[in-house]
């Protein structure tokens, strides 16, 4: 540009300011405006969007899916298109070039016209810039895969406990028993007959920190039998997970701690009312998933009833029908009342191996078989003894004085 | 008594200089897109005041800074609101300071005499990117950890000093408490130490050289 473009610029700019308006109020109005409506809708979105909830970094996860930042997300996707070989050009040269375009910028593009219909090479170059970056962000988006399900977020300590208290049955039930009192372990393959020590004592509360249950379940116990649940050596269990065991453990079992009414109520097997009769979805699952699953499911080998799902409890296995509707002595209930059962094949013993159902739970069973054995809350209600559909009761014989 | 006050101020402040040429100056007539950057400015100080606050209970360390943000997320009173708006300003940062740049740039505003206004908003903008990319690691959740490893491993690539960037990114082979450490320091002091300084040289210019009017035709 030179000294008579410039003068001319400066001309027309002091006309330009001339007509114009005051920074204040006109332009600080404006920008108050804009930066009103930015506040409230960060807000907005604080508010009903909010920060959607990750699981704990965990470097052993190989199945999760990295992605970058929304914004990185077009060099992320240009880089697909870039050959293996020459990578490098399109991850260090190209974007160094681009930055090195843009601070230069000024100096670079000495077209001293202003208007965008004479500077039409630069706005279509930046246009095609542009075009890619947005193109590139929508193409890395649409292809993105969904991330495989991971391990289950718990916020709270209440989600937390329940979280905790489902892993806590599936995996330690089968040897250290349902509220972590130990004992002989029957039936699990390579420990058959170990004896293991009460995890649930005061004792054991007392003296070990969370880090070192953690620690524990991650690593297991080898010189002792315990397999490693930790994801990092060979289990199944991410930290998140494990971190939730370690508080259902600590809430539950620690007499220092009180655990918060919340998850107490969750925790709970709901009670039964006098007529009611339980269903699969309401009761028995609780149960289930507290005393039986650890060994009764998917993935274990030493036996071949698994108890998952309704379905699978009803007829798995070699023995099925488990469960008749009605038949009170159907397999499921003389195996929890511990009869003897010659004949079979496989063998089915008293069940849990080592101790009996407290006789609380025995009776939800025993209703929910000569109930009908329904699945859900509404099958459960449609079967129970209603006022509606029970015979028109007789009225009361009036007190005679 | 107001104004014996605001002259004895005056006097010593030069408050009536500052509102002479800051305040009351003419300025070309323009439209709303010129808000942009005075949005930027604020989303920048709102950035500022949420990550003080967000500050007061994060722990840079890997063993607790995920439980520390799960803490300022469930047991911190409207510490969700805080990091909800650092969370989402982010984004709104970026869309908003690159709309700016786009604006600036049809309007040929980076030209003379605004060559340099230009360069120091590069420089912010890297710069925004820059609080992006070490901000998402420093909850250390899952998605945070695996795009601090992609990205950490972008740099990587290139033939000869490449490992060595990535190494010094990273502090070590893998991402571990120096990168969460790195990053953190590069978040709070080092970006916004630059940031504050790049702002106030931008701001100098603009109330110096006055912002630019839009090109009509005869331009």
């Amino acid at each position: 540009m030179n000294e008579e473009q410039k003068q001319r610029y400066q001309e027309r700019y002091a006309e330009e300011k001339q007509k114009g308006v005051k920074f204040y109020p006109d332009i600080i109005y404006k920008d108050t405006v804009v930066a009103f409506g930015l506040f409230i809708l960060l807000v907005g979105l604080a508010i009903f969007v909010g920060v959607a909830n990750e699981p704990k970094a965990d470097p052993s996860d190989t199945s999760y899916i990295p992605r970058p930042e929304w914004y990185f997300l077009f060099l992320f996707e240009f880089l697909k298109y870039v050959p293996g070989a020459i990578e490098w050009v399109g991850a260090a040269v190209i974007p160094g070039v681009v930055i090195l375009v843009l601070f230069l910028l000024p100096f670079i593009d000495r077209n001293p016209n202003r208007y965008w219909s004479k500077r039409k090479l630069a706005i279509s170059l930046m246009a095609v810039i542009v075009l890619g970056i947005v193109a590139l962000t929508i193409l890395a988006v649409a292809t993105t895969p969904p991330q495989p399900e991971t391990d289950t977020i718990a916020g709270t300590i209440t989600e937390q406990i329940v979280v905790g208290e489902e892993l806590y049955g599936l995996h330690c039930v089968e040897c250290h028993g349902p509220d972590g009192e130990g004992g002989e372990i029957v039936g699990v393959e390579g420990l058959e007959g170990v004896v293991v020590k009460s995890i649930s004592s005061q004792d054991e509360m007392y003296t070990r920190s969370d880090e070192t249950f953690y620690n524990v379940i991650d690593y297991g116990q080898p010189d002792l039998g315990m397999t490693p649940f930790g994801r990092a050596y060979g289990g199944e269990l991410g930290p998140g997970a494990i971190e939730t065991i370690v508080t259902f453990m600590r809430y539950t079992w620690d007499d220092r701690v009180e655990i918060p009414e919340e998850a107490a109520l969750a925790s709970a097997i709901p009670a039964l009312g006098p007529d009611e009769i339980p269903s699969y979805e309401v009761h028995v699952q609780a149960i289930v998933k507290r005393y039986c699953i650890s060994c009764h499911r998917q993935g274990k080998q030493n036996n071949d009833y698994f108890m998952s799902t309704y379905e699978e409890i009803m007829e798995s296995g070699a023995n099925a029908p488990n469960v008749i509707p009605g038949d009170i002595n159907s397999l499921l209930l003389m195996s929890i009342r511990r009869e003897e059962m010659p004949g079979l094949d496989p063998e089915v013993g008293p069940m849990p191996p080592t101790k009996a159902l407290k006789e609380e739970l025995l009776e939800i069973f025993r209703r929910w078989v000569l109930g009908g054995a329904p699945n859900t809350a509404a099958e459960a209600e449609a079967l129970s003894p209603t006022p509606e559909s029970a015979p028109p009761a007789y009225p009361e014989p009036e007190a005679t004085p | 008594m107001t104004s014996k006050v605001m002259n004895w101020l005056d006097e010593r402040l030069g408050l009536t200089g500052i509102y002479d040429s800051v305040l009351d100056r003419n300025i070309p007539k323009v439209n709303w897109w010129f808000t942009l950057g005075s949005a930027s400015l604020f989303l920048v100080g709102l950035q500022g005041i949420t990550g003080i606050f967000l500050t007061v209970y994060y722990v840079p360390s890997p063993d607790h800074a995920y439980d520390s943000i799960q803490y300022i997320m469930n047991g911190v009173a409207y510490g969700w609101l805080i990091r909800g708006i650092h969370h989402w300003g982010a984004t709104l940062m970026v869309i908003v300071v690159f709309i700016h740049m786009l604006r600036t740039f049809y309007c040929a505003a980076y030209k003379y005499p605004r060559e340099l206004t230009w360069v120091t908003g590069v420089v912010l903008l890297l710069a925004t990117l820059g609080m992006g990319f070490t901000g998402y690691l420093l909850p250390m959740n899952q998605k945070a950890y695996w795009a601090t490893t992609v990205g950490t491993e972008i740099p990587g690539t290139i033939p000869i000093i490449g490992p060595f960037l990535t190494q010094v990114l990273r502090g070590g082979v893998g991402i571990s408490a120096v990168t969460l450490a790195r990053f953190f320091s590069l978040h709070i002091w080092f970006l916004p130490a630059l940031i504050a300084l790049t702002i106030g040289i931008h701001m100098y210019l603009i109330i110096r050289l006055g912002i630019s009017y839009i090109p009509t035709k005869e331009d």
